[in-house]
């Protein structure tokens, strides 16, 4: 299973290192809602540096939605889905490859717009390690979400626009406990339970990669 | 519940029903027996809650409209749901795997997303006077608003035209993810902010704050709501049915039309 | 009291307003479902009529 998860991973940001979408067009597109944001907020720097945290989430849920997109389009073309059922590989490891792949996209995303809300916003950080914790377990929880939602979406008609109706109620839990943990590691908010909505988080986290660990077979099989 | 035995009924399985398209004699039957049921008690409802029962102490009249809220909040989020929930669960379950189950769920959704509309628009009417705004970012409130978002989702995959098994199976799927995420949303959405008061109604011991036929009133409330939607899903299934039926019968006749021209050629 | 009144009248009225339509669609339904089994039905019997 480790050994497949490796392969499909492998492939995956083999693919994204050669044609950079995520880093050309949906990396773009995060810093674009940052700005928007700016502009709709005003150029006052306390109500940004205030909803920060915020904005940094919302930015980072619309650019998963992008790049869950770009993660099933990869298998769409010449029957890849099936090359990779015909070629033995395991469910769980092809769920584990696919979502590793774009956690490992959303962990730079993150990073280019964590140095965006950083920068622009003129927020400061005070405690590094729960900012980068947050990151690390929101990226594995969107991931391993989005990719069960990209398989259910695969083979579905007009899946563009039907994607983001469907995944982004369902990780509203991260926008909150990202935002809030965000808040308590960065300069000026209110230091709140952060330890409960880390387990949140990690619940969240836990749950859908169980879950894809189980589902994916039959979700996949004969769709 | 076991008002839903028609669609348990084994001889639906598959949409191969032996009735005729209005069903059997029994289901009608029970159809009827349903409706008038939901109706008397519905109107019971209404008439215990707006002309009989006294004006509360504290809310003064407005604790009228705690009758009818419960009701449609305990069907559309637990019965209704709950069903859907179960109901897709049974279709991925290979053993018990069903059309049955299929349109159960859809069904159970459909009408599931009516009452939580019902219950988001009586509970904002509740809320106008009470704390003075149509809508509170309260826990429970945005819980509720979360949960009518991602069954709308549902639906929306499911008017994705589909071959019945795998549309069955794509919603089952779509159900179950959810459904998982129902528990995690209602716990960040209650640690993010709670202003909502606590539930009065589904407390273990009917809470002795509720005067005498003030509890009559609302449990009869819940049991006619209960009893409206057993009637909806009911009729709602038989939908899903006669759809299916019909599909199939369009894909044969077009078969057939297909096979006259051959012959005739 | 206007509250009241608007909350029942709102609510119960969304719900009889989708029961209703419910019945709408399960009538024509039924209908359409009829009308295309009847008029199958003597089509079928000339199964011979395959090109065999």
């Amino acid at each position: 299973m480790w050994r497949d998860a490796l392969l499909v991973g492998g492939k995956d940001l083999r693919i994204e290192a050669r044609s950079r979408v995520a880093l050309a067009q949906i990396a773009p597109f995060g810093m674009i809602v940052l700005v928007l944001f700016a502009f709709a907020l005003g150029p006052d720097q306390s109500p940004l540096v205030h909803a920060a945290p915020g904005l940094f989430w919302v930015a980072v849920l619309f650019s998963t939605v992008l790049a869950v997109q770009r993660s099933v389009a990869v298998e769409a073309g010449d029957a890849t889905r099936d090359g990779l059922r015909l070629a033995g590989l395991d469910p769980a490891g092809i769920f584990l490859g696919k979502a590793a792949a774009v956690g490992a996209q959303l962990l730079v995303l993150q990073a280019v717009l964590a140095a965006g809300v950083l920068l622009l916003f003129g927020a400061r950080v005070v405690h590094p390690w729960l900012l980068l914790g947050t990151c690390l377990a929101g990226a594995v929880g969107l991931a391993a979400s989005g990719t069960l939602y990209g398989a259910l979406s695969a083979g579905v008609r007009l899946r563009e626009t039907l994607l983001p109706f469907l995944l982004l109620p369902v990780v509203a839990p991260v926008l909150l406990a990202g935002t809030r943990l965000w808040q308590s590691s960065l300069a000026g908010g209110a230091p709140d339970a952060g330890a409960s909505w880390m387990r949140l988080l990690l619940v969240f986290d836990a749950v859908y990669v169980a879950l894809g660990v189980v589902v994916f077979g039959p979700l996949t099989e004969a769709a | 519940m076991t008002t839903i035995a028609p669609p348990a009924d084994p001889r639906l399985a598959e949409g191969a029903p032996a009735t005729g398209p209005d069903g059997s004699a029994r289901l009608r039957a029970t159809l009827w027996t349903l409706g008038v049921l939901g109706a008397v008690s519905t109107g019971a409802t209404v008439w215990l809650g707006i002309w009989v029962t006294p004006p509360d102490k504290v809310q003064g009249n407005l604790v009228r409209l705690v009758y009818l809220h419960p009701g449609v909040a305990w069907v559309a989020l637990y019965l209704a749901f709950g069903l859907a929930a179960l109901a897709s669960l049974l279709y991925l379950w290979p053993r018990t795997r069903s059309l049955v189950w299929d349109r159960l769920a859809a069904a159970a959704v459909e009408v599931g997303v009516v009452f939580t509309a019902c219950t988001l628009i009586s509970g904002s009417i509740w809320g106008r006077p009470t704390w003075g705004v149509w809508w509170a970012w309260d826990a429970r409130l945005t819980s509720t608003a979360v949960l009518l978002v991602l069954f709308l989702g549902y639906l929306a995959l499911r008017r994705v035209p589909a071959e019945p098994h795998v549309r069955a199976r794509r919603s089952a799927f779509a159900a179950l993810f959810a459904a998982v995420d129902v528990p995690i949303v209602h716990f960040s959405v209650l640690w993010w902010r709670t202003l909502h008061q606590g539930a009065t109604v589904l407390n273990p011991t009917l809470s002795p704050e509720i005067h005498g036929s003030m509890a009559w009133t609302l449990l009869l409330g819940i049991v006619a709501l209960t009893v409206d939607f057993a009637w909806m899903l009911v009729v709602r299934y038989r939908i899903g049915l006669l759809e299916d039926r019909l599909g199939a019968e369009e894909l044969d006749r077009a078969i057939d039309a297909r096979r006259a021209e051959g012959g005739a050629a | 009291m206007n509250y009241v009144v608007a909350g029942y009248s709102i609510t119960l009225g969304i719900l009889f307003v989708y029961a209703v339509s419910l019945g709408f669609r399960r009538r024509r339904l039924a209908r359409a479902v009829a009308a295309v089994e009847a008029a199958r039905a003597p089509v079928t019997p000339p199964d011979p009529r395959s090109p065999q």
